[in-house]
């Protein structure tokens, strides 16, 4: 396999916010949001990226578009016309021209889409700004966009509050689509919807890769979805990537500490499998004054005394499972056990 | 004396509370929401019942309606809500008959029903400590003495695991983080002892670690207590880690009713079937995911027959959009009761 189906390489990414305080607004500290983390995506492939709230995955998803300035690292970004750029440095003209081709999904459907705008507007915007389409063809490509999530065309001309979240998740995947981009990052697209919505909008996600091969980054939280759909997942705690690997490895055959607990802590969604799952001490650090060491050795019930003093650099220990554990060879944990297929049919429809 | 629906007859535990045939409407400026169109379930005592439901089908509504706090635009129509505070009390009270804001009622809320909010920013006062706030519902319903009520705000604190609980006590809402905050919560809840405890979704803005921590504590309370828990969530996970028993709503009426392994391995209405196979299993989830078409209801419309029936895959046309099924029972000894024609 060439490196060319490399579509995102991201190495040593840091996002440092100030923290101010005072009158004269001294800056007093940094929250260390995302502190050095390595990743790599394929051209067609979906990466999960999950990790308890405030960990700094929406701060990644961010700064890999530079929506946040990075304050260290590089995004290699394999554009299909420009060829391998770092995003990190790349002039005002030349992101014009990446950013067509990286797009961003946001989490809450009430919030994203501007309630000004129509929905024929908010889905054409970028193709405008692009100077890609303008009149007719400017509606039927929207049109064809609407049509593609499955929002009928005729509503182009309503305004979003129209819609329930699930439709306007919709909208902004078409938003997200409009410019043909070989990567979407998706920040927890699907964590606001109700479960029978999220399995719409998780098959439109799919079906839509399968058709036109961008691939994602899907940030989220619910660890059965980040499974679901995803190629490799990456774990992450307090600003660092801890594990990353092919996701039935990940799930079955953890090698880091955090993710088995995370792992153990999944609800069950089977009343004959009750778990008890060990209580992880403690709260999950500040990334403004995170501990020693290993971010993780307050909570972790293997550490030694190395953990404490040395951060474990996130390593390849084969078939490109990476784990940033000082004992990554040696701990034997435990993954998720597969939950038993339960069979459920319909009762056969009938007639009056 | 009135006549009992029938999942309330089944039933052989003693009822905390039996929900009967309840309607709760608001009056809008654009147009009445019937938000509960006859619910009806029972809480049998000591176990823990999950409601779960898409956004918007009333659970919230029904917990709401049990403490007496739904808004003043939300008008209870119909229906009655049996209270019984010890075991075997004839004849039980039905909290509908009290006032809002009756001395009865509030007794009722201070010492014998305690609710965990959906949101617990909105429930904290964010200018008083929480052990002040703690205190205050001590005060207010057990004891005089200030001193003796801050040992137990501190105590609660302890008993839901608050890694330093005197520290906690003196700190304000916004200095803990969520998970803290839902603690916080929960011990002011649990304060009071309470007879029945209703916790609004009480883990969904937490993360999986953190919500272990929470369902554990729960489960240790009840088992300990003995304290009867109405557990409204829409995760499926967490259902069957907790719960008992399913009550299954939509659009304002409870469609199914049964224990928690049959709501998994026997479920027999449509939506409960298709809310199942709509979520990703972990460890085993390649492929199409199944998932209910057409969209949430809006709730300002009301649908003919079976409220289900435009999203039913097997609905039977000429019956299921035109005659609202009755609820009937499926398993008499396991309390088991759906709502659907089709097993009529
Ligand atoms: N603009 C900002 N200024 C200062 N701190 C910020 C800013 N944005 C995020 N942070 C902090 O950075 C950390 C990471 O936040 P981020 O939103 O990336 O987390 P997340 O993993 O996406 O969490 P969630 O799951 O809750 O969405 C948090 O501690 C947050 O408070
Ligand atoms: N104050 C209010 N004014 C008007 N309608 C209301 C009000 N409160 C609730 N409703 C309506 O009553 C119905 C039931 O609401 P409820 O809050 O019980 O839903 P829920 O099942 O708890 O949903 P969720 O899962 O989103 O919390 C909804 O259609 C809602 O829009
Ligand atoms: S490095 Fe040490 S503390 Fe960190 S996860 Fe591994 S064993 Fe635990
Ligand atoms: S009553 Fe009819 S529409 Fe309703 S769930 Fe049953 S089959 Fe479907
Ligand atoms: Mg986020
Ligand atoms: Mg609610």
């Amino acid at each position: 396999m060439t490196t060319d189906d490399m579509l995102l390489e991201v190495r040593g990414l840091k996002k440092h916010f100030p923290i101010r305080t005072g009158l004269m607004r001294r800056v007093t500290g940094m929250v260390k949001a995302v502190d050095g983390i390595n990743f790599h995506i394929r051209k067609g492939e979906t990466l999960g990226l999950v990790g308890e709230s405030g960990c700094g995955k929406s701060t990644a998803g961010r700064a890999i578009l530079r929506l946040h300035e990075p304050t260290a690292g590089e995004v290699i970004f394999n554009d299909p016309v420009l060829g391998k750029i770092d995003v990190t440095q790349a002039d005002r003209e030349t992101m014009m021209k990446l950013r067509p081709n990286m797009q961003i999904i946001f989490q809450d459907p009430f919030t994203s889409l501007n309630p000004r705008l129509t929905v024929g507007q908010i889905v054409g915007e970028p193709l405008e700004i692009q100077h890609r389409a303008k009149g007719t063809e400017l509606s039927d490509r929207v049109a064809e966009l609407l049509q593609e999530v499955g929002i009928r065309p005729e509503n182009m001309t309503r305004y979003p509050h129209a819609f329930s979240g699930g439709q306007r998740q919709r909208i902004g995947i078409a938003r997200a689509l409009a410019l043909n981009p070989s990567l979407i990052i998706c920040d927890e697209p699907v964590s606001a919807l109700d479960v029978s919505i999220q399995a719409q909008v998780l098959n439109l996600l799919d079906e839509l890769q399968a058709k036109y091969g961008m691939a994602y980054l899907f940030v989220g939280h619910d660890l059965s979805v980040i499974e679901h759909i995803s190629d490799r997942v990456a774990v992450m705690y307090v600003g660092y990537i801890v594990e990353m690997a092919k996701t039935d490895k990940l799930y079955f055959s953890p090698k880091h500490p955090y993710t088995e607990a995370l792992l153990n802590a999944i609800p069950k969604a089977d009343p004959r499998l009750r778990t008890r799952p060990e209580r992880l001490q403690g709260d999950v650090p500040s990334p403004a004054n995170p501990p020693s060491g290993c971010y993780f050795h307050p909570r972790c019930r293997y550490a030694k005394d190395i953990c404490s003093v040395e951060r474990p650099p996130l390593t390849d220990i084969g078939d490109e499972h990476f784990v940033a554990c000082h004992f990554a060879r040696e701990l034997s944990l435990t993954g998720v056990q597969p939950l038993s297929d339960i069979k459920l049919q319909m009762p056969p429809a009938r007639s009056v | 004396m009135t006549t009992e629906s029938p999942s309330i007859n089944l039933t052989s535990h003693d009822d905390v509370v039996r929900v009967e045939d309840l309607k709760v409407s608001f009056y809008t400026q654009l147009g009445v929401v019937r938000a509960l169109n006859g619910v009806s379930f029972n809480i049998p005592r000591g176990r823990v019942l999950g409601i779960v439901g898409e956004s918007g089908c009333g659970k919230s509504i029904t917990g709401l309606s049990i403490m007496q706090l739904v808004v003043a635009a939300g008008r209870t129509e119909g229906g009655r809500i049996l209270f019984r505070e010890d075991a075997g009390q004839e004849p039980p009270v039905n909290i509908l008959d009290y006032g809002k804001n009756s001395p009865e009622m509030r007794k009722i809320r201070g010492n014998n029903i305690s609710m965990i909010f959906q949101e617990p920013m909105s429930s904290l006062n964010p200018c008083y400590t929480v052990g002040n706030q703690i205190e205050e519902a001590i005060l207010l319903h057990q004891t005089n003495d200030k001193t003796e009520a801050h040992k137990r705000a501190v105590e609660v604190l302890t008993k839901v695991g608050m890694p330093n609980p005197s520290r906690i006590a003196g700190s304000y809402p916004h200095e803990l983080s969520g998970g803290m905050r839902q603690r916080a919560m929960i011990a002011m809840a649990l304060s009071c002892n309470p007879t029945l405890l209703i916790a609004d979704e009480p883990t969904t803005a937490l993360d999986v670690t953190t919500e272990a921590q929470i369902l554990d504590l729960m489960r240790g309370l009840q088992s300990e207590i003995g304290t009867s828990i109405m557990f409204i969530t829409h995760n499926m996970g967490v259902v069957a880690q907790m719960c008992d028993e399913v009550a299954v709503m939509y659009m304002g009426r409870v469609v199914e009713r049964a224990t928690v392994d049959d709501i998994f391995y026997e479920p027999r209405h449509p939506y409960t079937i298709s809310l199942l196979q709509s979520i990703p299993r972990l460890g085993r989830t390649k492929g199409r995911l199944a998932s209910i078409e057409g969209s949430v209801p809006d709730p300002y419309s009301t649908t003919p027959g079976c409220s289900f029936h435009p999203r039913c895959p097997v609905a039977i046309k000429g019956l299921c959009d035109t005659i609202v099924p009755e609820e009937t029972i499926v398993d008499a000894a396991k309390g088991h009761t759906v709502r659907c024609h089709l097993n009529s």
